[in-house]
């Protein structure tokens, strides 16, 4: 029941980090285990214990989660807030991402990867990651929140810290910073609103009619900002790398550019192999679940990149197949905290 | 043939739009599934089928003659 295992731990050179979950697997570990590492936290390797983790909200609470733990650390509106409280801000939020909002987007975001592209293309090469898929998700945030392209280099920064630092008390401050830039922000808003999801925010009215509280709108502010920035650098890198090095892959895609649906199918498979979210729970009450005895605020680890490779779930679920016709994969989760912005991260259009 | 959905655990994937738009699309206010006509035309059952057996919630359902 109790394995040594440290997920941080990802030998240098390994090129594709789902392999320290595989071994496991392939190492006969029980589906549930327990490891002393990062605080301590129970890790779920079934595709199905995995879903049930996700939408049993009341068991596995979704607040104050992170592993390692950190206190104080900002509950994120909706994401770290448990149901029904969490239909407060998801369904202020949510239309924001809907298919059709996303459809909406698409020239603006279009526009941003040929400005980018065109940064580099004279030089004939670029390094991906720090000329393209950093900034590009950072951009795409500026462009929501009605900021302008200047602040780019500050963001980028505030970012950087955020996901690479392992120093505790630069990470408080770097917290501090983002929260102060979205006060900033915010207020700029509220004086002089525009035609975006922050003039949206500070602008939404509760049922009563009254305001929502300041740090629920600066909650939001920081889910939005931390949500979609390194998931997809990190996705888009591995996406890139598999189309640059598998001329059968640039292929397919080519072949299909008149066919969204297949198009679509075939992301999907990209978004499977490439999960690279790994989701934290808290337990709520001390119980027996499968057999196992949970403690009251036990963490819990339910990695994706395992569950979308569970070969109880998906055939030959190691290779890439991008006709896979099939393909409930849990890159974006599942449940009441399902990814909002996945619509946008897929690329849908 | 029937297509119904269970709105209280559908979450907006959006991917039976993705797999049969014939039928399904999502709305614009919280993103989930809008079915366009219940009844649907046999020559659309497979797609049908692929878009109940592609959706994560298990949300959807194909009941056969009267609506569920």
């Amino acid at each position: 029941m109790i394995v040594d295992f440290d997920f941080f731990d990802i030998p240098r050179g390994m090129s594709d980090p789902a392999e320290i979950w595989h071994g496991l697997v392939r190492k006969g570990v029980p589906p549930i285990f327990y490891t002393p590492r990062n605080g301590g936290h129970w890790v779920f390797l079934k595709y199905i214990d995995i879903v049930e983790g996700y939408r049993d909200h009341q068991l596995f609470s979704n607040h104050q989660t992170p592993i390692p733990p950190i206190e104080p650390f900002p509950v994120m509106q909706p994401q770290g807030v448990d149901p029904p409280d969490h239909n407060v801000f998801r369904k202020l939020l949510a239309p924001m991402f809907t298919p059709l909002a996303v459809r909406r987007m698409t020239e603006g975001l279009q526009h941003r990867a040929n400005t980018l592209i065109a940064g580099f293309a004279d030089a004939g090469g670029c390094d991906f990651i720090e000329d393209y898929a950093a900034k590009f998700p950072t951009a795409t945030f500026l462009d929501l929140f009605g900021l302008p392209e200047e602040r780019l280099p500050e963001f980028i920064a505030l970012a950087n810290i955020f996901f690479r630092s392992t120093d505790s008390q630069v990470r408080a401050m770097n917290v501090t910073d983002i929260y102060e830039v979205l006060d900033e922000m915010f207020r700029a808003k509220l004086r002089e609103p525009g035609h975006d999801i922050a003039s949206a925010i500070v602008a939404a009215r509760d049922e009563a009619g009254g305001r929502y509280p300041w740090q629920d709108i600066l909650n939001c502010g920081f889910l939005l900002f931390v949500a979609g920035l390194d998931t997809v650098t990190n996705t888009m890198a591995y996406v890139w790398r598999y189309l640059a090095t598998t001329p059968e892959a640039r292929a397919h895609f080519r072949g299909r550019l008149d066919d969204p649906a297949a198009f679509q199918i075939a992301i999907e498979e990209l978004m499977r192999i490439s999960a690279v979210s790994n989701i934290y729970r808290r337990v709520m009450r001390d119980c027996v679940y499968k057999g196992i005895q949970f403690r009251r605020n036990d963490r819990v680890v339910l990695p994706n990149m395992v569950a979308n490779r569970d070969p109880a779930i998906f055939d030959n679920p190691q290779a890439i197949n991008l006709d896979r016709k099939v393909n409930n994969h849990l890159t974006f989760g599942v449940g009441p905290h399902r990814c909002m912005g996945s619509h946008l991260a897929s690329g849908r259009s | 043939m029937y297509v119904v959905a269970n709105m209280n655990i559908c979450q907006g994937h959006a991917r039976c739009e993705d797999i049969c738009p014939e039928i399904f699309s999502t709305d614009d206010n919280e993103g989930k599934v809008v079915i366009a006509q219940s009844e649907f035309p046999d020559d659309l059952l497979e797609k049908v089928r692929l878009a109940v057996r592609n959706c994560p919630e298990g949300a959807l359902r194909i009941v056969k003659g009267g609506k569920a």
